[in-house]
């Protein structure tokens, strides 16, 4: 009998996870005018450890789950995140993609791209766009170092939700425990 | 088996499949995805703001009984003062109404309040918006306007089932008609400047040159009532400085806005009893 494969499952709301917690830092920093903006991370466990199709599966998931919430237009972080996916999965067999530290390095590029390209695309919207610049660059470094933060705790997360469903992340084969 | 060079494009091949699917893809089913995937993560977003509300209702048992005495009476208090407003209010009404029938003058919008908590705030240098714990489920409507006891918060801009999102005035994607107290005419504001620890701000353009402001003599800017969504008179910001534009035309500047907008629990959202068809 073929065993259901839960890869895409467990990365998604895993992500799912993430998004909901950053909403929550976000809520309370709202009065200092800070932002944290984790995109990137939610693209690097898919993207470096599972295999291309599970992987993507939940990539655009995570990025129609992400535009759902953003006042961006629909489809605006799927395309994103599905680039910046099959990019890393274009080159990920040159590196040490199982190191965690690999794992950080991938997700600060991956959202510091994804950072600048919604910047290009929202902040023409604004009055006054140089001052709105000053903002965006003190949400990037804030954002960039919530990640260096979050990123080991988020891959170990998402490791461990693995075995504990004893399933390996880029074969699907059962692993025992 | 595909050779090796078409393996080593495969990703981008994917991509471009995705972006013509995405492209090609019904507007109808982007729409249903969007609200499908919004409805799965509101119970999420609502979820902690109950929490929230659950830590201050048992942070509030805590207190003594005379505190609660104090408070007590500082509510009596103001609830004599509201009741003296509401008489005065009720006979300003029934004057307006008078005047606009000797006048033959349309009638000024009417609204029912509805008091909502916020579940989410989203600032960013992109947007600031929150979400806002009543939906569709009471009433609410897109682009009905939404305020708290210091003035204007936002706009409605989507409502779901159980929520809605609010535009908010710090946001540079909402403009609406103002005026300076006291004046008629009318000016255009926009929301958008919002630095890293730092008060919001907003900026006025299309100031005539005979309004001037500066930090220490600032004018009160308010709705103007023009556009029909807000009433007008309610409270926007303070124009802190105004400059004459590029063309000398007219003036542009800057407005402080209420500080008290990044920590707002409760908001009231007005909704119109005759919406225009």
């Amino acid at each position: 009998m073929r065993r259901y494969d839960p890869r895409w499952l467990i990365v998604t709301s895993a992500n799912l996870l993430l998004w909901w917690l950053t909403g929550l830092a976000n809520h309370y920093v709202a009065d200092y005018a800070v932002f944290f903006y984790l995109g990137g991370l939610l693209i690097t466990y898919a993207a470096l450890r599972l295999d291309p199709k599970q992987g993507l599966i939940a990539t655009l998931l995570t990025g129609l789950m992400v535009d759902a919430l953003e006042p961006v237009p629909f489809g605006t972080s799927l395309v994103l995140f599905s680039l910046v996916h099959l990019t890393v999965l274009y080159g990920r067999q040159r590196f040490p993609r199982e190191g965690a530290v690999f794992g950080i390095v991938v997700a600060l590029l991956a959202n510091l791209f994804l950072f600048i390209a919604l910047s290009f695309l929202l902040v023409g919207a604004g009055p006054r766009p140089a001052s709105a610049w000053l903002r965006i660059f003190g949400d990037l470094l804030f954002s960039q170092l919530a990640i260096f933060v979050v990123a080991p705790w988020f891959l170990a997360l998402q490791d461990r939700a693995m075995e504990l469903a004893e399933i390996h992340p880029e074969t699907g084969r059962p692993v025992a425990r | 088996m595909f050779p090796k060079r078409f393996d080593q494009a495969r990703p981008f091949v994917t991509l471009g499949i995705i972006l013509l699917a995405w492209i090609f893809l019904p507007l109808a089913v982007k729409s249903f995805s969007r609200a499908t995937f919004f409805e799965i993560q509101a119970p999420l977003t609502v979820a902690d703001s109950f929490v929230r509300d659950l830590q201050t209702f048992w942070a509030n048992r805590l207190h003594s009984k005379d505190e609660l005495l104090k408070a007590g009476q500082q509510v009596a208090g103001l609830i004599a003062r509201y009741e003296y407003a509401n008489q005065t209010n009720s006979y300003l009404e029934a004057e307006i109404l008078r005047l606009e029938n000797l006048l033959k003058i349309p009638s000024m919008p009417d609204f029912r309040f509805e008091p909502a908590r916020v579940a989410r705030r989203d600032f960013s240098g992109w947007w600031q918006r929150m979400i806002i714990r009543k939906g569709s489920n009471y009433g609410i409507t897109v682009g009905a306007p939404v305020v708290f006891a210091g003035g204007v918060v936002g706009r409605i801009t989507e409502v779901h089932r159980y929520t809605s999102v609010v535009d908010l005035i710090t946001s540079p994607t909402l403009r609406l008609a103002a005026t300076v107290a006291g004046d008629t005419r009318p000016i255009s504001y926009q929301g958008g400047l919002n630095n890293s620890f730092a008060s919001p701000r907003g900026t006025v353009d299309f100031v005539p040159l005979d309004v001037y402001a500066t930090p220490s003599a600032s004018k009160h800017l308010v709705t103007s009532g023009l556009g029909g969504v807000f009433p007008p008179g309610l409270t926007i910001g303070e124009i802190t400085n105004l400059e004459p534009s590029a063309d000398g035309l007219f003036k542009s500047g800057e407005v402080q806005l209420d500080q008290r907008l990044g920590t707002l629990t409760e908001v009231t959202v007005l909704i119109p009893l005759n919406p225009e068809e």
